[in-house]
């Protein structure tokens, strides 16, 4: 059982893939946004690499161990300590009852994650326990956590003082730019030459007012082909107004002239075009960058993203395990 | 316009867009759920799950199984196998909705956006009448709730379903609140463009509100059986039907629903075929209004 001391900023309970096969209802994913950090967290102590666990954003809980348990930091660094003493990430650690752990704020990266052997208990909301937390599902109670919680653990036998190789882990950007791949379409021919080219050349600059549902990229104004102006008007009077169709998770979503990356817990249709899609395996990255950071987009094919992806799941296993 | 073949264009490494067209027309919507249930009893491999629009169908699949080529080769034999959507059928639940139109609760919510965002906003039934040439808001409510209205997909907010009304005599149209609306009541029955919904929940939105429902069509406490265990009651293919009521209906409703006695009312017998549907439509004197 954990207790939590604190919340931090906003942490909440997600497993992977999340919430798979209800997109026609309406309902996102969910799931932690760096799985690649996620699932090696689940890994180190022996889980699935799909059990829940906990994401926290920006700032990390306080957890007090109610009996005792292996558990993993991964992600974002929030120095993590146990009763004041600083222990390692990526690397399982034996915990007794009564200590507590502590994740301060993100020094490096925006998102920490944190694995207990067994995972966490927590109930299957239409197939998975991940927080979707606007619509109120998932979790314990469809929240984010709270002070004074108890989160149920699963009865799991954790191994203390394995690692992730050094050459496993996802390595964050330093100068505050981050390359992120993406494909072009489904909407690419909406966008004339100009567009493209302007889109790939920009530091986009991640806004303030970003979150699970939706990443929002300051830049310039795009510009488009025919396709654009000359339409039905049902399709709406927005250049970048469509047909409400549905979105792929990662679509870049021109709502008017603001590009919105639409990522974990995004709406799953609407009525503006998605000229390029971040693909899954550029995900994690999205999940690190901080508010203020940039993105620079380089074009990828359907292929190459592909291989990164089946490169990535490759990497989220025991092959990346030593002790 | 509906396109000769439909095209295929990736979102990222796991989705395919199906376009059949570029307009709001209930024939490419069919073509999309068709292609969706063609799909599911294909038992494709690779495939993870469909989202039917208005024009379009979102597949998703798992690049592991199948690769991108060879997932476009299988929706274009598909989809040319399905031939004319004329050949569609598919099982369709009919839901009747009580319905209070012209309420106090979006009342109060329409005054509450004009006291704080937009000081001129027309009351939305008197608006959407004018626009759409109707005598005034209780011909809206005739008209409005004179047809069946086809679950074409699900979204914005989980369960919300966009309507479009099956009896071409009873299509409005009218644009959508700018700015939006900061909140809106649950079971508002509301609509933007040409498409009806019901919001689940109260939520933010931008259609034009003239209704209220109190039958639940989202439920996280699963205190109703005809959720079958899901949160969210529709599927793409369902069919609503809003029935007018009075207060004092409404209310009934509503302590019957509040004490969980309430019964929906559902058709589940029926299928739909666009063939018949079809048919019916050419026969309509489309400029008449009820």
């Amino acid at each position: 059982m954990l207790e939590i001391i604190k919340p931090g900023l906003e942490t909440s309970i997600q497993d992977f893939p999340g919430r798979i096969g209800y997109w026609n209802q309406g309902f996102p994913p969910s799931g932690p946004m760096d799985s690649w950090s996620f699932r090696l967290a689940n890994i180190l102590v022996g889980n699935d690499a799909g059990a829940a666990g906990l994401e926290a954003q920006f700032m990390g809980p306080t957890i007090k161990f109610q009996s005792g348990v292996v558990i993993a930091v991964t992600g974002a660094n929030m120095a993590p300590k146990l009763d004041g003493e600083e222990i390692p990430m990526w690397e399982s650690v034996a915990v007794t009852a009564g200590q507590t752990l502590v994740m301060g704020p993100a020094l490096k990266g925006a998102r920490g994650y944190f694995a207990v052997a067994g995972g966490i208990d927590a109930p299957e909301w239409l197939g998975s326990a991940s927080t979707f937390h606007k619509a109120s599902v998932g979790g314990l109670d469809g929240n984010a956590i709270q002070a004074g919680q108890v989160l149920p653990v699963k009865a799991g036998a954790g191994e203390a003082g394995r690692r992730v190789k050094e050459a496993c882990r996802p390595h964050f950007a330093t100068d505050k730019k981050w390359q992120i791949e993406a494909v072009a379409g489904p909407n690419d021919d909406w966008i004339d030459e100009a567009g493209h080219a302007q889109f790939l050349a920009t530091e986009w600059k991640l806004e303030a007012r970003s979150d699970r549902t939706g990443y929002r990229l300051d830049g310039p104004d795009w510009t488009f082909t025919e396709k654009a102006t000359d339409k039905p008007p049902e399709n709406g009077e927005f250049p970048s107004n469509i047909v409400d169709q549905g979105y792929p998770m990662g679509g870049i979503n021109l709502c008017g002239q603001k590009p919105i990356i639409l990522v974990n817990d995004g709406p799953s249709m609407g009525g503006f075009i998605v000229p390029y899609t971040v693909p899954s395996a550029a995900f994690w990255k999205l999940g690190q960058i901080k508010p203020n950071e940039f993105l620079c987009f380089s074009r990828v094919g359907v292929g190459e993203a592909q291989a990164l992806r089946i490169e990535l799941d490759d990497m989220c296993g025991e092959n990346s395990i030593e002790s | 316009m509906i396109f000769d073949e439909p095209k295929f264009s990736p979102g990222g490494d796991r989705y395919i867009t199906v376009e059949f067209g570029n307009e709001m027309n209930l024939e490419l919507n069919f073509m999309a759920q068709g292609l969706a249930g063609a799909l599911d009893e294909a038992g494709t491999k690779g495939l993870v799950e469909t989202a039917p629009c208005f024009a379009t169908l979102l597949v998703h699949y798992e690049p592991r199984q199948i690769s991108y080529d060879d997932m476009v080769k299988e929706l274009k034999s598909l989809s040319d196998s399905l031939g004319s959507s004329d050949e569609i059928e598919m099982d369709s639940r009919l839901f009747t909705f009580e319905t209070l139109y012209l309420d106090p609760w979006t009342r109060e919510c329409i005054d509450d956006y004009r006291e704080k965002l937009n000081p001129d906003k027309e009351y939305d039934p008197d608006f959407v009448a004018r626009l759409n040439g109707l005598e005034d808001r209780h011909q809206l409510v005739r008209v409005h709730s004179g047809t069946e209205y086809w679950v074409a997909s699900l979204g914005f907010w989980p369960g919300l379903p966009f309507l479009q009304p099956l009896d071409p005599r009873a299509m409005i149209t009218c644009p959508k609140y700018n700015p939006p609306r900061t909140w809106t009541p649950q079971g508002t029955v509301a609509m933007g463009g040409s498409a009806s919904a019901i919001y689940p929940v109260a939520t933010p939105g931008g259609y034009q509100l003239f209704g209220r429902t109190p039958v639940p069509v989202w439920d996280t406490t699963k205190r109703f059986d005809v959720f079958h265990g899901e949160i969210v009651l529709f599927r793409p293919g369902d069919r609503i039907k809003f029935q007018p009521v009075s207060r004092e209906v409404y209310d009934d409703a509503e302590r019957k629903i509040e004490d969980g006695s309430y019964i929906y009312n559902i058709i589940e017998y029926q299928k739909f075929s666009v063939h018949n549907y079809k048919q019916w439509i050419a026969k309509l004197d489309t400029s008449e209004r009820f």
